[in-house]
């Protein structure tokens, strides 16, 4: 009886065993940190780390290769972490293994605005520069964020061609990813506020429907929205799944109804066209490849002390330019890529082959 | 289903250390030391001071382990446990934002997952033809959707005074509060299923539950009590990960209870029920911890590291079955 | 004493009461959203659950013989990620050799996890967990973070589309799904296979004794799951235009609960293939109306799980009143 006991107790001796026993080897990490943090100036042999919101999703792809390049390019090592599932709790752990490698800077693109502020907060102690791009975290877990798009400019660039594709008038509804994602209700909450003015009063917003960026439940709310709505003009789908499915949706079943929203080059290339058998007229997006890109010039100028991340500080991001810090809504920093690209019929053949 | 395996509780009594040695426990701990010295040889930055960093969100699910091993011993599985964990986190986390004090905060969420794990309870003692896999799994998409509702559109709270989560995330010395909380939880988890008649009422029900309701346990008591002790440590589970995440979301919690199950077959436990040692639960809980964290710290892809574990799942159960086959052919 | 009977007959079998809550969830949804049944959103509604109604099939065997298979919709992942890759680098473009090249990965797939669980004496559950795990991983490697879209597809993707197999009449899709739920039927009631696989499931032992090879049984079965499985794969490839490694990712708790809910026993032995089409029918028609009906979006998931759990909960009693009444009558 007392063996179970006594084998207890030897694993957590175990345990505490193996932790104490290597301690020993804490010195020469200290002395590596210590080390990284003499370097300074120059951004070779600095270790840069990309974390981006989940694997096996081409976009996120594109963002962590345009990093990768341009850190590369400079010389500085570049981490790419993709966490396990697409979930704030999976980037948490990753967060916390680069805390342990000793990295210089992390760049994340957040799945969740709140939940990471305590890792991060952990990085920031340990001397590591955080920013965020693509989808941003909190203004306290973060120096700033590089945004690939204004908010208010994508906001107006949808309502615009919910606009132009409707004819100014009529029903229109909008197939989201799901319902706590952060960009889509920032960009779905801008396109309401857009939508106050004058010109749209003709224009009746008839439903947000979540298709929660599964194939299967964006088909089904698509079909729910079609069988609901005999007068839609326009469904708008600020995802790159669910603006997927819709387009199958209709482009199959020849509905009139046209769509429109973001969506990546290679996926809808098959459903823009200006004609009748095509269901996207057109669609917009950012690079992904650049808003890596800037994210890594903006980690760098983040180690090298070249910004602060406060508003105002202004750097050069190698061939792209010029850009400057500012005030973010959210009462955080940021670094606007540049306004939303238009795809339609005349371009999408040249970039469906890019990203 | 007794006596299949020498993991059972009848083969217990008269083993000499030399068995113990041999024994499945005594391959994890060796597995364990192993596992610890690999990691340290890929990952330089595999430190102590690291890895205890680096635990705490990890440790977490070893508090749904504990009482999963128990249900996986009365023959049943609870996955709803995850979505338990989302709703108390949700729920605690709106109360603090209420301006409710804190330890009444930790009360509230802790009940919260007592109470789904009641509900649990409940639900399959009452429709005892209902496998319980069916009813927590239908549970689970109603905690997971009752929290979706309550954090509303924004699908994410974030607490506005994280004052006692920071403390909760305290450390003594090197190493996190968490660390001891789960040391007591196990001890007394172990101690409940190895040294008390109740511990040995979970595996006569396991072994068989007409047989046991019929020599006069009280069997839909004991399962009534399981689920809500699941559902209790879910919430406890979740207080801490809110003072890892300071806030929590519709995915909070998703995937343990799967991981937690992996846990529990890994150490040993098996999901027919009526067999296995909390022990050796325990052990692989650490295992797979250190695993993920050395495996974390190089940078493996992570797709490839859940290929290795889902590798290493299988192994761990064919290779005793093995052995004994072996062992067989000798004799 | 005849219509006596039928009545004794339609009350008395576990499916009728299924068939009961599944009329009366249609009428509630017609009467709220009157566009429902319509012949073109029935098409629809099948056609989008095409994956979870055949692989039910295969999920029924497995459960019938005692056993659960959580890998599905990995294994789906894994052939329907290779054949969303060899179209995309223009290796194969036959539609027919790409849903046998699917087939075939999902037979291989489902042969390991036999072999395993059969002569590995591993427990279904855990080593459908561990291959859960590894098969999913396989998905993204094969995918090496790239998706196959629509316009890689060419003209596999058109299969969802056209009538051919229906001569003229009913989607491709549907018809595959007919033409499987009629194989099992046939399979299962009159078949010897059939018989061996609910003797299996009913007493092991007994099967063993009375001559079935209960290793070769399970082995068929795991192998048979797997080809539905890559079958599936390719399908949903089609129907959604689109290949992505985390497809379906943790839908096979929906295929389990489809079959549960059609009665399915999950500890062997006991269920039918009319069962798992109502089972799976009952979880369309819910994905189906929830958003026709004009529940708000954040409270679907809620209603979701409560109508799985009341309509269980609901066979479970009217079970037990069932065999009250058989009781009395006994009495008499």
């Amino acid at each position: 009886m007392r063996k179970q006991m006594v084998c207890g107790v030897l694993c957590a001796a175990m345990v505490f065993g193996t932790l104490t026993g290597c301690s020993g080897k804490t010195e020469t990490g200290g002395k590596q940190s210590s080390v990284a943090q003499d370097g300074g100036g120059s951004s070779s042999g600095k270790t840069y780390a990309v974390i981006t919101k989940s694997a096996g999703n081409p976009y996120n792809e594109k963002i962590a290769q345009g990093f990768q390049k341009v850190i590369e390019a400079e010389g500085g090592t570049c981490i790419v972490k993709h966490p396990e599932s697409a979930t704030a709790d999976a980037q948490v752990s990753v967060i916390q293994s680069l805390i342990s490698q000793g990295v210089d800077s992390i760049c994340i693109a957040g799945n969740d605005e709140n939940a990471l502020q305590a890792a991060l907060e952990d990085a920031m102690a340990a001397g590591i520069k955080v920013s965020c791009l693509d989808s941003k975290v909190n203004k306290d877990s973060r120096q700033t964020f590089v945004n690939q798009a204004g908010i208010k400019e994508i906001g107006q660039a949808l309502m615009e061609a919910v606009y132009d594709i409707s004819g100014g008038e009529g029903d229109w509804a909008i197939l989201s990813a799901t319902s706590q994602a952060t960009n889509q209700n920032a960009w779905i909450e801008s396109m309401k506020e857009v939508m106050k003015e004058e010109k749209y009063s003709k224009l009746n917003l008839v439903e947000v429907a979540y298709g929660d960026d599964e194939p299967q439940k964006s088909t089904d709310q698509t079909q729910a929205l079609l069988s609901k709505y005999p007068d839609l003009k326009v469904i708008c789908a600020p995802t790159t799944v669910g603006i997927n499915a819709a387009a199958k949706v209709l482009q199959d079943e020849k509905s009139k109804v046209k769509l429109t929203g973001l969506g990546l080059p290679s996926e809808m290339a098959e459903y823009i066209g200006d004609d009748e058998a095509h269901s996207c007229p057109y669609m917009y997006l950012w690079n992904p490849l650049d808003v890596g890109s800037l994210g890594a010039y903006t980690s760098m100028a983040l180690v090298e002390g070249k910004i602060t991340g406060k508003a105002g500080d202004k750097f050069k991001a190698g061939e792209m330019g010029d850009y400057q810090v500012i005030e973010a809504s959210d009462g955080g920093t940021e670094i606007i890529l540049g306004p939303p690209f238009k795809f339609d019929s005349s371009n999408i053949a040249e970039w469906k082959s890019v990203y | 289903m007794a006596g299949k395996s020498g993991r059972s509780i009848s083969a217990q009594s008269e083993q000499n250390w030399k068995k113990r040695i041999l024994s499945w426990e005594g391959v994890l701990v060796l597995l364990f030391l192993m596992v610890n010295l690999f990691c340290m040889v890929i990952s330089p930055s595999y430190k102590p001071v690291n890895v205890l960093r680096e635990m705490p969100k990890y440790l977490t699910e070893v508090f749904l382990l504990l009482p999963m091993a128990y249900i996986l011993i009365l023959g049943e599985i609870d996955l709803s446990v995850g979505a338990t964990v989302c709703l108390s986190a949700t729920t605690a986390c709106l109360a603090g934002n209420a301006g409710v004090p804190f330890p009444i905060v930790l009360l509230i969420g802790i009940l919260t997952g007592t109470a789904c794990g009641l509900f649990n309870g409940i639900a399959v003692t009452l429709f005892t033809e209902l496998p319980s896999m069916i009813v927590t799994l239908a549970t689970m998409i109603i905690f997971r959707g009752v929290a979706e509702i309550a954090l509303g559109s924004g699908g994410s709270v974030s607490l506005k005074n994280n004052q006692g989560f920071r403390a909760l995330a305290g450390k003594i010395g090197p190493v996190p509060y968490i660390f001891f909380v789960v040391i007591i939880a196990a001890v007394i988890f172990t101690f409940m299923l190895s040294k008390t008649t109740f511990g040995r009422k979970l595996y006569a029900i396991g072994s068989n539950r007409k047989a046991s309701y019929f020599s006069g346990i009280h069997v839909q008591k004991i399962r009534l009590l399981v689920y809500s002790v699941a559902g209790m440590m879910a919430g406890i589970s979740a207080m801490f990960l809110v003072s890892v995440l300071y806030g929590a979301n519709t995915t909070t919690g998703s995937g343990f209870e799967l991981d937690a199950i992996a846990m529990a077959v890994f150490g040993g436990i098996s999901t027919a029920g009526g067999k296995g040692k909390l022990i050796g639960a325990i052990i692989s809980a650490f295992i797979i911890i250190c695993l993920r964290i050395g495996l974390g710290q190089i940078n493996m892809n992570p797709q490839v590291i859940l290929v290795i574990l889902g590798t290493l799942l299988i192994l761990a159960v064919m290779i005793p079955e093995i052995g004994k086959n072996v062992k067989r052919k000798q004799l | 004493m005849e219509k006596n009977s039928l009545i004794k007959r339609i009350t008395g079998s576990r499916e009728a009461s299924l068939l009961l809550v599944l009329i009366g969830l249609c009428i509630i949804i017609q009467i709220l959203s009157p566009s429902f049944l319509t012949a073109k959103s029935l098409q629809d509604m099948v056609k989008n659950n095409a994956v979870i109604m055949i692989m039910a099939l295969g999920m029924l065997c497995v459960l019938l013989i005692g056993g659960i298979d959580i890998s599905i919709t990995s294994t789906l992942a894994v052939s329907g990620m290779a054949v969303g890759m060899l179209l995309k680098y223009n290796v194969i473009h036959n539609t027919f050799l790409l849903f046998l090249i699917a087939i075939l990965i999902g037979a291989v797939c489902g042969a390991t996890i036999g072999l395993v669980v059969s002569r590995g004496k591993v427990l279904p559950i855990i080593a459908t967990m561990g291959f859960m795990y590894i098969y999913r991983g396989f998905a993204y490697l094969i995918a090496k973070s790239q998706w196959a879209s629509a316009e890689n597809l060419g003209d596999f993707k058109n299969f969802a589309l056209e009538k051919e197999l229906g001569i003229g009449l009913l989607n491709n899709v549907i018809v595959i799904v007919l033409l499987c739920y009629i194989i099992f039927f046939a399979v299962m009631k009159w078949s010897r296979m059939g018989r061996k696989i609910y003797a299996v499931g009913s007493n092991p032992e007994a099967a063993a004794i009375s001559g079935i090879n209960t290793m070769k049984i399970k082995l068929i079965v795991y192998t048979v799951m797997g080809m539905l499985s890559g079958l599936c794969g390719a399908l949903s490839v089609a129907v959604y235009s689109s290949a992505q490694p985390n497809m379906l990712y943790g839908k096979e708790m929906d295929v389990i609960a489809a079959c549960v809910i059609g009665g399915v026993s999950m500890s062997g032995g006991r269920g039918t293939v009319a069962g798992a089409l109502l089972g799976s029918l009952i979880l369309a028609v819910i994905a189906k109306a929830l958003p026709l009906v004009g529940i708000d979006s954040i409270v679907q998931n809620t209603v979701k799980g409560v109508i799985i759990l009341a309509v269980i909960i609901l066979n479970v009693v009217a079970q037990r009143m069932m065999q009250k009444k058989n009781l009395k009558r006994r009495e008499m």
